[in-house]
């Protein structure tokens, strides 16, 4: 079953095409993390993905419908998106940030319902910002921050969650933060979330499915035990990489990398080759 | 446990202070109204004043209470309200602070055409009055219109900086034909522009009071109903697409609606500026950023802050100092006061 059927879209900024005839298909109930160098059109695909972009030609599918021609209030009550650059206005406090979330349920000027409160102390409860839930967004950390707009996409009630690297500008801790909340969002609740990731071992470590990009085309698709190898990683980002196991999900990471040089381009090195050259120098 | 009660508490206490603050604008708003009928060319004392409102005045004095000042700060009140609510509006869709109605080229485009009316025709035959708001709101209605299919791109629709920018681009194209425009006027037709545009409450008759009240009467309610619309905007367009707003739609409504308000009400109280600027910013500090508080509490900000500023203009000088000009003098610095402000 698959939630989201991206076939043969045509997008592009004014008249230069960045993505072409590009299809894709992303799993339902799964964790689906989309990378690629600057510039390869993952952040284009994830906007069209999430219809803030328009496509060209081909369409977007979301359960079957087309997404640019259906309602938009109906595709917001089954996919939530969490732009790059979200920005609240300082004065709002976390709870009322979150409550916009039921939006897409509102008729005109009626005020929330019982249901649209049970949805929103559900989604302060599961992201842990109860404590804060009356602070000004403006008074929160970076990372709290994040959260709170995770909080309202959830609150939005939908299937399927869209997030255009939600962990850029965050510390470390924080970005694990964050990707440990998606991860028991998707086990616990099923749901389906498609984001873009800078860090390949986070995504590596968090998705049941990657898609690599580069020059507007997806150069690979699979688990990231199919993705994360190291011919694929020269290809898409012409990087050496070394390789080894994650300690917490036992798929592939990047131990470190180097360029790739033109002239022993196909000098790779295979992940337990790599684990064992790391383990050696380590204990040597 | 404690937190709900927190939460309902911060909720209910937002609302409470919306509360408070429109009664005290109403309040002042009538303190205001009732020191305003006592200015003027002629004096009549408060006890006067009071007893012609019961009808037990002489007919000098109904005629100066009834016809000359009632309705002209009625129609204060009114303009004072529209141009606020505009503003606001304005402000939510290309969320800019610094929006007003002037930058969708309502002042410039009904400033032309007055003009142009002005140079064909004598001010003061009775069909000029009639003709005059009609054409400024057509003109102010034109300009908007012009502006709007200037930045309107078919791939993305309207974009807030493009509009801006446009506006900006057109508002200085009219000033500068109305220049030209200008060596045309006789003196006295000028004299009377100068004042139009500098936003003096001309049309102070209640046929005015009618032509304006439906205007406001139907757009105030449905500005209102779309609240939520406003508030969902001022997070930014990938988020309100997100949301489900239908940004392009919604943009468009929306702003027919500021024009329709701006345009009704600069058609009779002339170029008045600056209203529609400042009256939402005082709201926002008064009674914070959500539009279910920032429509009705700018209406009641602007409508207070126009009536003072005609009353302090006939105070001042007879027969009277335009309140465009009054509202200019007292906003600039108060505004250069809010931007040193913001920045830190």
């Amino acid at each position: 079953m698959k939630t989201i059927e991206v076939n043969k879209i045509d997008v592009g900024y004014a008249n230069e095409l960045i993505i072409k005839n590009l299809s894709i298909s992303i799993p339902s109930n799964k964790i689906t993390t989309i990378i690629g160098p600057n510039g390869c059109g993952k952040s284009t695909l994830i906007k069209t993905i999430a219809r803030i972009l328009n496509v060209k030609g081909g369409a977007v599918f979301l359960e079957g419908e087309e997404i640019h021609k259906v309602d938009t209030k109906e595709i917001a009550k089954r996919m939530a998106i969490l732009p790059q650059t979200a920005e609240a206005p300082g004065g709002l406090t976390v709870y009322e940030l979150i409550s916009y979330g039921r939006f897409p349920y509102k008729k005109g000027m009626g005020s929330l319902r019982k249901e649209d409160y049970e949805y929103i102390n559900w989604a302060v409860d599961v992201t842990g910002l109860t404590e804060v839930q009356n602070r000004a967004i403006s008074a929160l950390s970076g990372g709290q921050r994040q959260r709170v707009w995770i909080a309202m996409a959830l609150a939005q009630g939908t299937d399927t969650l869209v997030l255009d690297e939600p962990t850029t500008y965050l510390d470390l801790a924080h970005q694990l933060d964050i990707l440990l909340l998606l991860e028991r969002l998707n086990k616990e609740e099923g749901r389906t979330i498609i984001m873009v990731l800078h860090d390949l071992n986070h995504a590596s470590r968090f998705s049941h499915y990657m898609i690599a990009m580069r020059d507007g085309e997806v150069v690979t698709d699979g688990t990231p035990e199919e993705v994360m190898t190291c011919a694929n990683l020269q290809q898409v980002f012409q990087i050496d990489a070394h390789l080894a196991r994650c300690p917490h999900s036992a798929n592939p990471i990047c131990l470190s990398y180097q360029l790739c040089q033109a002239e022993k381009a196909s000098a790779c090195c295979s992940i337990n080759s790599a684990s064992k050259a790391y383990h050696q120098t380590a204990s040597g | 446990m404690r937190a709900e009660k927190y939460k309902q508490h911060s909720q209910k206490g937002k609302a409470k202070r919306a509360v408070l603050v429109s009664v005290t604008l109403v309040f002042l708003i009538i303190i205001i109204f009732f020191i305003s009928l006592n200015t003027g060319s002629i004096y009549l004392t408060p006890a006067e004043v009071i007893l012609t409102l019961f009808g037990q005045g002489t007919e000098q004095q109904n005629l100066i209470l009834f016809d000359f000042r009632l309705p002209r700060m009625v129609i204060a009140l009114l303009v004072g309200t529209g141009l606020a609510i505009s503003g606001a509006v304005l402000q939510g869709i290309v969320r800019n602070p610094l929006a007003d109605p002037g930058i969708i080229g309502i002042n410039a485009g009904a400033g032309l055409s007055v003009m142009l009316f002005l140079s064909f025709f004598a001010v003061t035959t009775t069909i000029s009055i009639i003709l005059m708001p009609f054409l400024a709101f057509l003109g102010a209605a034109g300009a908007a219109f012009i502006i709007y299919v200037l930045s309107y791109k078919r791939s993305e629709g309207i974009t807030p900086m493009r509009l801006v920018l446009t506006g900006i681009a057109v508002a200085a194209g009219i000033n500068a034909l109305m220049i030209v425009l200008t060596l045309r006027l006789n003196p006295e037709t000028y004299q009377f522009l100068a004042t139009w545009l500098a936003g003096s409450i001309w049309g102070s008759d209640w046929q005015f009071v009618l032509a304006l009240l439906p205007w406001l009467v139907i757009l105030i309610p449905f500005v209102y109903s779309k609240a939520m619309v406003l508030n969902i905007l001022h997070l930014g367009e990938e988020t309100s697409i997100g949301l489900g707003a239908n940004l392009e739609k919604e943009r468009r409504v929306l702003l027919a609606s500021a024009v329709g308000l701006a345009a009704a009400s600069v058609s009779v109280s002339g170029g008045i500026g600056f209203i529609g600027l400042i009256a939402p910013h005082l709201t926002r500090q008064l009674v914070g950023d959500k539009y279910e508080y920032v429509i009705p509490v700018s209406g009641l900000v602007g409508a207070l802050l126009l009536l003072l500023a005609d009353m302090i203009g006939r105070f001042i000088k007879q027969p009277e100092v335009p309140a465009g000009i009054i509202v200019a003098v007292i906003g600039a610095p108060y505004f250069l006061y809010l931007l040193a402000r913001l920045k830190d």
